[in-house]
C-alpha cells in the first residue's frame, strides 16, 4: 500500500466469523432474474444454430436471399387464402420436403413449428371448437346448458383444424426462410421490398448490438448473483436493483451509440449511406422465384376449384 | 523522427472539457511529422483518447487550433463533402473499444463500409477487402458475425476496416489493451511494419514495455490533462521522477529477507525504469 494507506483490521482477519460451509437442506429457488439469464443464453445459442444452418450446403441456402423472400411471401399469401385442409396439408408437406432438401433435421424443424402453434392459435382455436361459439352438429357432447346440448361441433373442429394447418404451414415457411438465410442477407434483402437503406442499416446494427447488450446484462446479473449472500429476499431491494441495472444499461447503450456514431464518421459516413451492390441474379434464382409464384397461383386456383 | 521534417499535424493550445464541465485536455500543443511514430503516454483519464479524437476530427477543441495536412480542421470544414471525404480517406482511427468500431452484421460488410462511403468502385472494394483480409489473416472469418469473434479477432477486423482505406495517418487508442500475448505481439509487429512502410502513426498507451520498439517520440500527459514532457522513448524511460509524476510507474515495496525496500515498478518490466 502506498501513501500511508493502511488495510483495516477486519480485512486482515480470517474467515472465523463466516457461516459454516455446510448444507442446511433449505433450498432457494432460482428467481426471475436467473431465468432471464438462462433465456438470454438460449437466445444466443439459437442465433448460433440459425447461422450454422444458413451456412450448410442445402437447396434453399444456395438461392439468393431476395428470391427466397419474394418466393416465400408469395407462398405465404397463398397459404392465407387457402380454405381446404387437404391443400394446406399439401403445403405443409412441401415445407417438410424443402426442409429436408435444405439439410434441416425434420424432427427438430417440426418441433420448432409445433411449439409455436399453441402460442399463436391456441387462444383463437380453443373456444371456436365449442357449440356456443360455432353452432352445428355436436360430435363430442360435454353436457347440457339451459336445455341445449353443449360440446365440440364438427364445424368448430373443422375451422380449428383449418386455422392450425394454416398457422403450421405459415410458420414453417417463415422458419425455412429465416433458417436458411443469414440474418445480414435477410435484412439486406428487405431493400428489394423498398425498405429504406438507412432503416436496413439500423435494423442490422440493432441486431448486432443486441448481443453486446445481452453480454452486459448477463455480466451484471452474474455479478449481482456472485455478491448475493442474504437468505431472505427483499422485493423492494430487488426492484431497486432492477431499476439501477436498467439505468446503468441505458447509460452504457447511450455511450456505446455515441462511439459507434464516431466510428462511422471516422470511416467516411456523412449521413448518406452507401451500401454494397447485390450479386447478380442467376438463372436458378429466376427459375426458383417463378416456380414459387406459379405454385402459389396454382395452390389458390386449385383451392378455389374445390369449392367452398 | 523517421523521415523529412514536414509537419503533418499541428495542434496548438488544445483544450477540451466534456459537457463543458469536466476538463479532459488543458492547453496541449503537439506537432507530428510525416512518417513519424508518436506515442501519447499518460495514466488513465489523462486525456489521451480525447486528444486522439480531436486529431481524428471526431470532436473539436473548445480552445486552440488544429491543422492537418496543411489545412485547418474544424466542425464547419468537415461539413464540406469534399473536405470531409479527403480528410477521412487520409486519417484512420482504431478505437480502443472494438465493439463500438465493428458495427456491421458481418466481417465482410464491416471492412467494405469505409471504401463504400468514400465511393470506390465495387471491383476495387472487392479487391481491397480480399487483400487486407489476407494480409491480416482473417480470410476465414469473412462471413462471420462480430459476436462470433474473439477479442483478438475483433481487433484484427477493426484494423482491417481502417487499413482498407489506406490512410496516411493511423491513430490507435490503447491498441494492445485486453489482448493476449500472441495477439499483442502480432499487433506491435504490424504497427512497426506500417511505420516502416511510411505511415504516420499516433497511438495512446500507458504500457512502457514496447515503447522503444514502436515509437520514435513520446508526449507525456499529466493527470491534470496538461503536457508534462516530450522526447525520445529511451530518454523518457530513464527519467524515473517524470514517470512517477505521470503515474506511469509506482513505488513498489517488497522484502528481501528482513529488509524492506522500495523501487519503481512498471508493467511488463520489473524495475527496468529504475
Amino acid at each position: 500500500m502506498t501513501d500511508g494507506a493502511s488495510t483495516p483490521g477486519w480485512l486482515l482477519a480470517g474467515a472465523e466469523d463466516a457461516p459454516p460451509l455446510l448444507c442446511s437442506g433449505k433450498r432457494r429457488r432460482g428467481g426471475a432474474i436467473e431465468k432471464t439469464v438462462g433465456g438470454l443464453a438460449r437466445l444466443i445459442r439459437e442465433a448460433l444454430v440459425s447461422e450454422e444452418i444458413a451456412a450448410r450446403r442445402g437447396l434453399l441456402q444456395r438461392l439468393d436471399a431476395r428470391v427466397k423472400l419474394i418466393g416465400m411471401l408469395g407462398l405465404l399469401i397463398a397459404t392465407g387464402l387457402v380454405r381446404h385442409i387437404p391443400v394446406l396439408l399439401g403445403l405443409y408437406a412441401l415445407t417438410l420436403v424443402l426442409a429436408a432438401a435444405s439439410r434441416i433435421g425434420l424432427g427438430w424443424f417440426a418441433k420448432r413449428v409445433w411449439f409455436f402453434i399453441p402460442l399463436f392459435s391456441g387462444v383463437i382455436v380453443a373456444p371456436a371448437m365449442f357449440s356456443f361459439i360455432t353452432p352445428g352438429e355436436v360430435v363430442l357432447p360435454l353436457g347440457h346448458w339451459f336445455g341445449h346440448e353443449v360440446g365440440l361441433t364438427r364445424q368448430g373442429l373443422t375451422s380449428a383444424a383449418l386455422i392450425v394447418c394454416r398457422v403450421a404451414s405459415s410458420i414453417s415457411l417463415v422458419l425455412l426462410l429465416t433458417l436458411t438465410t443469414s440474418w445480414s442477407r435477410l435484412l439486406a434483402s428487405l431493400r428489394t421490398l423498398f425498405v429504406p437503406r438507412l432503416l436496413v442499416l439500423v435494423l442490422g446494427m440493432a441486431y448486432r448490438y443486441l448481443f453486446v447488450l445481452l453480454d452486459s446484462v448477463t455480466e451484471m446479473v452474474t455479478a449481482r448473483r456472485a455478491r448475493t449472500v442474504a437468505a431472505k429476499r427483499s422485493r423492494r431491494g430487488e426492484r431497486a436493483i432492477a431499476s439501477f441495472s436498467g439505468g446503468a444499461l441505458f447509460g452504457k447503450a447511450h455511450a456505446l451509440s455515441e462511439e459507434v456514431h464516431q466510428a462511422m464518421l471516422a470511416r467516411g459516413f456523412s449521413g448518406e449511406l452507401r451500401m454494397s451492390e447485390w450479386p447478380r441474379i442467376r438463372a436458378i434464382d429466376v427459375i426458383s422465384v417463378l416456380t414459387c409464384l406459379a405454385l402459389a397461383i396454382l395452390v389458390v386456383g386449385g383451392d378455389r376449384a374445390l369449392g367452398l | 523522427m523517421r523521415s523529412g521534417s514536414e509537419s503533418l499535424l499541428i495542434g496548438e493550445g488544445l483544450s477540451y472539457a466534456y459537457l463543458e464541465r469536466f476538463p479532459a485536455l488543458e492547453k496541449v500543443s503537439l506537432e507530428v511529422s510525416r512518417g513519424e511514430r508518436l506515442a501519447l503516454l499518460g495514466a488513465n483519464g489523462c486525456g489521451k483518447s480525447t486528444l486522439l479524437k480531436i486529431l481524428a476530427g471526431l470532436i473539436f477543441p473548445d480552445h486552440g487550433s488544429y491543422r492537418a495536412f496543411g489545412e485547418e480542421v474544424s466542425a464547419e470544414r468537415l461539413e464540406d463533402e469534399q473536405f470531409s471525404a479527403a480528410f477521412r480517406t487520409r486519417v484512420g482511427f482504431v478505437f480502443q473499444n472494438t465493439d463500438a468500431q465493428v458495427f456491421s452484421p458481418t466481417v465482410r460488410e464491416e471492412i467494405a463500409f469505409g471504401p463504400l462511403q468514400l465511393g470506390l468502385a465495387p471491383a476495387e472494394i472487392e479487391g481491397r477487402v480480399a487483400e487486407v483480409t489476407q494480409m491480416l489473416e482473417i480470410g476465414d472469418l469473412i462471413e462471420r458475425a462480430p459476436y462470433q469473434l474473439s477479442a483478438g479477432q475483433k481487433k484484427r477486423v477493426a484494423i482491417a476496416s481502417v487499413l482498407v482505406m489506406s490512410p496516411e495517418l493511423l491513430l490507435f487508442d490503447e491498441p494492445t489493451a485486453g489482448l493476449d500475448p500472441r495477439s499483442r505481439g502480432w499487433l506491435l509487429e504490424l504497427i512497426d511494419e506500417l511505420g516502416r512502410a511510411g505511415k504516420t502513426i499516433v497511438f495512446a498507451t500507458h504500457e512502457l514495455a514496447e515503447l522503444e520498439w514502436i515509437a520514435d517520440r513520446c508526449l507525456v500527459l499529466s493527470e491534470d490533462h496538461r503536457p508534462l514532457a516530450e522526447g525520445a522513448p529511451a530518454e523518457l524511460l530513464a527519467d524515473r521522477e517524470l514517470l512517477l509524476r505521470a503515474n506511469l510507474i509506482h513505488e513498489h515495496a517488497h522484502r528481501h529477507g528482513a529488509v524492506l525496500h522500495s523501487h519503481p515498478h512498471e508493467r511488463g518490466h520489473h524495475g527496468r525504469a529504475g
